[in-house]
C-alpha cells in the first residue's frame, strides 16, 4: 500500500512538471486539472469524493446492473436507491479513488424505497467523506432555485473517473400521488422535481445546490406510460432521517406509520370480480360510518381523495390505504352530472 | 443573524445587478461567437450538420458523419487546355488519392450559401476539416479559434451552437447552455473502431440531431469541442441531457494532417485489450482491490511487445500521465496520431502476482485499422490538392505572431550521445556546422570549406550537400523573421507529434527530402531530411530543451539540451583562416 501512495505522489509530481514545461507551448495533452475557479465548479469538486458508483447482480437486459451512491457515514454507510440488482455478495460499491469494494446490504426501507450498503472502512485508503448529516436538515428547496445533480449516467465512469454532474433548476414539488400511472417508485411522499438530467445510473445519486447542500436522493426517472413523459425527481433528504438514525446509529424510529389504526370508510362498492377494476360506484353506504356523514348515495362514484384521483375500485383502497383512523380526508365524488365535495374524519372500523 | 445578513448583503450588494451583468456578458460571447456558426449541407443525403469557421480563411471543422462517404466514380471537372497544361493543372488541382468528395454547401449565418471542399477526413474520431470558397478575392470570415480543451472543469458553464432539427431556414445557429457534466469521457465506437469518440467531453447542454459537428464554446467563446453524438435513453435520438463533444485539444492532434488533405489515421499500441485487474490481497476474498491497469492481450509483433511489454504487466504511466482506468489509457492512446513517439511505464509481471521494478520504454504507435482506408491512405493519398494544400500553408502562416526583430545570427546547440557539443552557427544564406569530428562552412556564394583538426579542405560532394540541407531545413537555425518567407511557396504535407504536441510539416524546395517543421505558434519543431553524410533520413524532434534524434526510423538514443540563441554575427565563424 505504501508503494502504491509512493508511486502516486510520483506520478503527480511528474504531471505537474509536465504540465509547467507545456504552458510555454499551450497545447499538449494532460490529465492534470486545473483548480476549481467558480462555486459551481468548486462545489462539485468538494462533493464528488462523497459519490460513489454501485455495481451489482444482472444478467436481464432489462435491469441495468449500475447505479450511485452517497456515502453518509464514516462506518462505511452508503445511501442507494432499493433495487433488483442490489443482490447478496454480488454488490460492490467503488469509491471515488477508484477501489473497489464488497458491501453488504442492510436491510431496506420498503416505504422510502431507499437501502444503505456497508463496506468495511479499515479497507478504505484515506478517510471515508460522508454527507450525512447535512449541515442544515430543514434547509428548503424552492422552485426556480438551482441544483446540480451527481450521478453515474449510462455508467459512463468507471473506476477513478467522475459521475456525471447536471444542472437545472427545481421545478416543484409533488406528491407521488403520480405513481399509480408510473413504474416501479416505491416512494409515496413528496418528491422533488428537477429539470437537472437524469437518466439510467443516475438513481441513488445526489441533488445538491450550488453551495453543496445535499437536498434530495435522485429516483429513477419517472415515466409516465400514458403521456409518454419522463420526469426527474428527487426525495428530499429530511424524509431519509429517520430510516437513517435508525439504521446507522440505532435510534427508534418516532413514526405515526407504524403505530397506525386501519382507517374505514364505510362505503361498499359495486365492485364485481373480474381483470378490470370498475370505477369506485357506491353499492351500499354503512349506517353511522364518515361516508354516511358526507351524504353519500347509492350509485355516486367516488374520483377522489385529498389529492389522489380514483379511477377504480382497486386505487380506492389502495389510496385509502395511506391513510389513519383520526385522519381527516377531502373526498370528491361524482352524482350524476354533479360533482360533490366533503371532508371528513375517517374511523376505526367497528368491531362486530 | 443581523451579522449574517450583513454579510450576505456586502457579498452580493446587488444581485439584481450581477445576475444582469452575467446574462450580458453571456450575451455578448454568443453574439461575438455565433457568426462562425454554420450549417453543413452533404447535399446528396437528407438532413445536415453544423460546423464552425476556425480560421478566417475559411476553414471549418465539422463531424465526419456530416460530410457521408466519398462520391463513388466523381472527378472534379477539368478545363479544356493543351495536353502538357492540362497534366501541369491536374498535379496542382486534383486530390492524389482515389476519393474524391463532391463540394458541399455551407450555409452562414448571414444568410449567405457558401460551396465548400472537403479537405481532410478523420473517419476514426469523426472529423472532417472543409475549407469554404470564397466570392470574392481575399474574401475572410468570421471564425473562432480552438480552445485548450484540457482546462474545462467538471461545472464550467459551456455553450452547444449549431442547427438542431435544421430549424434555422436562414441559417442562423440555435444557442444552447449547460455545464460540463463529465471530462476525458471515452466512447466507443461503431463497428470497426470507426466514430470512437477516444476523449470527449460530456455536457448537459441540449444537443439534439442537426447539431452535429457543431462547437461546443467555453465561456470565454473560444472553441473546446465539437458537439458530434449523445446518449439516448430509450426514446429515439433526442436528448436527454448526455451529450458529447470531441475535445479541442484532440482535434489539434491531427488538424496538421487534416488540412494537408490526409486521411487523419490513429495509433495504438495494438494491445487489444486492457482491464483493471481485481487482484485482491488475500486471494478472491473481501480485501481491497488492488488498482492497476494490466496488459490483457496482446499482439507478439506489436510496438509494445517489441519494446518488452508482457501480458499481465502493470502500466504505470503514459506520456507524463499516471494510468487510472483502462478507459483514461483507451483515451491517452486514441487521442494520438500513428507515427507519435510516446513514453509508456510499466511494471513486467513476475512470480506469484509479484512486480519488477518500473521500467520505461520510448515507442512509436502503430497505425490503428479503422477499417475506412479503402478510399486510400499513405503519404501519397490525400483529398486535397496541391494548390488546397498551399493555401493551407499561407491560412496557417497568417496566423503566426509577426516577429520585428531584424536579422541576427542564431546558434544551436545540443549535445551528442558521445558527450561532445553538435552547433549551428547561422547568418542569412551563412553556416556553420560543427560535427564532432569536422566544421562545416557554407559560405554566402553557396560554397565554402571544411576543417578537420587543423586542417582546411574543401568540401566533399556529400559535405556541400549535408550542410546545404542543413541550411535549408534546420528550422532551429533559420533567422527568427523571414521563416514565413522561406515558406512562402512550400505546400503542407501534414502533421507530426513533437514531444507530447502537435507540429506541422512542411516541405521545402528541392527534390522533396527535406522538411521544415513547426509547432502552431510558429516556434520550430525540428525538421527531417536525408543526411547524405551518414546515408540515411534523419528527423530532429525538437521542443524546447528536449532533443530528440530518429534516424530511418528508430530512435538514437542519447541526444540532449537544445539550446538556441540569438545574436550578434561572429565573422570568425565563417572565415576560412585562422
Amino acid at each position: 500500500m505504501r508503494t502504491l501512495a509512493l508511486w502516486l505522489a510520483l506520478g503527480l509530481g511528474y504531471a505537474s512538471a509536465l504540465t509547467a514545461q507545456v504552458q510555454d507551448f499551450g497545447k499538449a495533452y494532460s490529465f492534470a486539472e486545473r483548480t476549481p475557479a467558480t462555486k459551481l465548479e468548486s462545489t462539485i469538486d468538494t462533493l464528488l469524493p462523497s459519490l460513489v458508483k454501485v455495481h451489482g447482480a444482472s444478467g436481464l437486459a432489462t435491469i441495468e446492473a449500475f447505479a450511485t451512491g452517497v456515502i453518509v457515514s464514516k462506518q462505511g454507510h452508503v445511501l442507494t436507491l432499493d433495487q433488483i440488482m442490489l443482490q447478496p455478495e454480488r454488490t460492490r460499491v467503488v469509491l471515488y479513488d477508484g477501489s473497489v469494494h464488497q458491501a453488504t446490504l442492510l436491510p431496506p426501507d420498503p416505504k422510502l424505497g431507499v437501502r444503505l450498503l456497508k463496506i468495511d472502512p479499515a479497507l478504505v485508503q484515506g478517510e471515508l467523506r460522508p454527507l450525512w448529516p447535512p449541515a442544515e436538515i430543514d434547509a428548503q428547496f424552492r422552485s426556480g432555485q438551482f441544483v446540480v445533480s451527481l450521478g453515474n449516467c449510462f455508467r459512463l465512469a468507471e473506476f477513478s473517473e467522475k459521475v456525471s454532474a447536471t444542472f437545472g433548476v427545481v421545478v416543484g414539488r409533488a406528491n407521488t400521488a403520480l405513481r399509480y400511472r408510473m413504474s416501479d417508485v416505491k416512494y409515496d411522499g413528496d418528491v422533488i422535481l428537477t429539470d437537472a438530467c437524469n437518466n439510467p445510473g443516475h438513481q441513488g445519486g445526489g441533488l445538491f445546490t450550488l453551495d453543496g447542500r445535499w437536498i434530495g436522493l435522485n429516483l429513477r426517472l419517472l415515466d409516465s406510460k400514458e403521456t409518454n413523459t419522463m420526469l426527474s425527481a428527487a426525495i428530499p433528504t429530511r424524509d431519509l432521517l429517520p430510516y437513517l438514525d435508525e439504521r446507522i446509529h440505532g435510534k427508534a424510529r418516532s413514526e405515526v406509520a407504524t403505530s397506525k389504526e386501519k382507517a374505514w370508510f364505510g362505503a361498499v362498492l359495486f365492485d364485481q370480480a373480474g381483470r378490470q377494476s370498475p370505477p369506485a360506484y357506491v353499492e351500499r353506504v354503512l349506517a353511522g360510518s364518515p361516508a354516511a356523514q358526507l351524504g353519500l348515495r347509492n350509485d355516486d362514484m367516488i374520483v377522489r381523495l385529498d389529492d389522489f384521483s380514483i379511477r377504480t375500485c382497486r386505487e380506492f383502497r389502495e389510496i385509502l390505504g395511506k391513510f389513519a383512523a383520526g385522519q381527516k380526508v377531502k373526498v370528491t365524488w361524482k352524482r350524476g352530472n354533479e360533482v360533490l365535495t366533503g371532508e371528513v374524519e375517517l374511523q376505526k372500523e367497528p368491531t362486530k | 443573524m443581523m451579522l449574517a445578513l450583513l454579510s450576505v448583503v456586502g457579498l452580493f450588494q446587488d444581485p439584481i445587478a450581477a445576475v444582469r451583468a452575467d446574462e450580458s456578458r453571456r450575451v455578448e460571447v454568443v453574439a461575438r461567437c455565433a457568426p462562425a456558426v454554420c450549417s453543413v449541407m452533404a447535399m446528396d443525403a437528407p438532413g445536415g450538420g453544423s460546423g464552425v469557421v476556425f480560421d478566417p480563411r475559411g476553414y471549418v471543422l465539422t463531424n465526419f458523419h456530416v460530410v457521408g462517404s466519398p462520391d463513388e466514380g466523381y472527378r472534379p471537372p477539368e478545363p479544356s487546355l493543351p495536353a502538357a497544361e492540362l497534366e501541369a493543372w491536374r498535379q496542382e488541382n486534383l486530390p492524389c488519392g482515389s476519393a474524391h468528395y463532391r463540394n458541399k454547401k455551407v450555409g452562414m449565418p448571414d444568410g449567405e450559401l457558401y460551396e465548400a471542399v472537403v479537405l481532410g477526413i478523420d473517419p476514426g474520431s469523426d472529423l472532417a476539416v472543409l475549407r469554404l470558397l470564397p466570392k470574392c478575392s481575399g474574401q475572410t470570415w468570421p471564425f473562432c479559434g480552438l480552445g485548450d480543451s484540457d482546462r474545462l472543469l467538471v461545472g464550467e458553464t459551456v455553450f452547444a451552437m449549431g442547427n438542431p432539427f435544421l430549424l434555422a431556414t436562414d441559417f442562423t445557429p440555435t444557442v444552447t447552455f449547460g455545464i460540463v457534466s463529465g471530462t476525458h469521457r471515452y466512447q466507443e465506437g461503431q463497428g470497426q473502431r470507426v466514430m470512437v469518440y477516444p476523449d470527449c467531453i460530456q455536457v448537459d447542454a441540449p444537443v439534439n440531431p442537426g447539431n452535429s459537428g457543431g462547437p461546443l464554446f467555453n465561456e470565454r467563446g473560444e472553441v473546446v469541442g465539437i458537439n458530434g453524438r449523445i446518449s439516448i435513453g430509450d426514446r429515439g435520438r433526442v436528448n436527454v441531457g448526455v451529450g458529447f463533444a470531441i475535445a479541442s485539444n484532440q482535434i489539434a492532434n491531427f488538424l496538421g494532417d487534416l488540412l494537408a488533405g490526409r486521411h487523419a489515421e490513429h495509433g495504438t499500441l495494438d494491445m487489444s485489450a486492457w482491464f483493471m485487474s481485481a487482484r485482491s490481497d488475500g486471494g478472491e476474498g473481501s480485501g481491497p482491490r488492488q488498482r492497476g491497469v494490466y496488459v490483457q492481450q496482446m499482439f507478439k509483433d506489436s510496438v509494445a511487445a517489441k519494446a518488452g511489454v508482457g501480458l499481465g504487466d502493470e502500466i504505470t504511466r503514459f506520456d507524463g500521465n499516471e494510468v487510472r482506468s483502462a478507459n483514461q489509457l483507451a483515451t491517452l492512446v486514441g487521442v494520438l496520431p500513428a507515427g507519435a513517439w510516446v513514453t509508456l511505464w510499466h511494471r513486467p509481471a513476475g512470480d506469484g502476482g509479484a512486480f519488477g521494478d518500473e521500467r520505461r520504454t520510448l515507442l512509436q504507435l502503430s497505425r490503428l485499422d479503422t477499417g475506412s482506408s479503402q478510399d486510400g491512405s499513405g503519404e501519397d493519398a490525400r483529398l486535397a490538392s496541391r494548390a488546397e494544400r498551399r493555401l493551407a500553408t499561407q491560412a496557417l502562416l497568417a496566423r503566426w505572431p509577426a516577429i520585428e526583430e531584424k536579422v541576427a545570427a542564431v546558434h544551436w546547440q545540443r549535445i551528442a550521445p558521445d558527450g561532445s557539443k553538435v552547433a549551428v552557427f547561422a547568418h542569412g544564406e551563412r553556416l556553420r556546422l560543427e560535427l564532432p569530428d569536422r566544421v562545416l562552412v557554407r559560405t554566402a556564394d553557396g560554397q565554402g570549406f571544411a576543417r578537420e583538426g587543423d586542417k582546411v579542405r574543401e568540401l566533399s560532394a556529400d559535405e556541400a550537400e549535408r550542410v546545404r540541407r542543413e541550411w535549408l531545413a534546420n528550422t532551429l537555425a533559420w533567422p527568427l523573421a523571414p521563416a514565413t518567407e522561406r515558406l512562402r511557396d512550400s505546400v503542407l504535407l501534414g502533421g507530426v507529434h513533437v514531444h507530447g504536441a502537435p507540429a506541422l510539416r512542411f516541405s521545402l524546395p528541392g527534390d522533396g527530402e527535406c522538411e521544415a517543421w513547426f509547432f502552431r505558434d510558429g516556434t520550430p519543431a525540428g525538421f527531417a531530411c536525408r543526411d547524405p553524410l551518414r546515408r540515411a533520413r534523419v528527423e530532429w524532434h525538437v521542443r524546447g530543451d528536449q532533443v530528440r534524434v530518429v534516424v530511418d526510423g528508430a530512435i538514437e538514443s542519447g541526444w540532449s539540451g537544445s539550446v538556441r540563441r540569438t545574436g550578434p554575427v561572429d565573422e570568425a565563424w565563417f572565415r576560412r583562416e585562422g
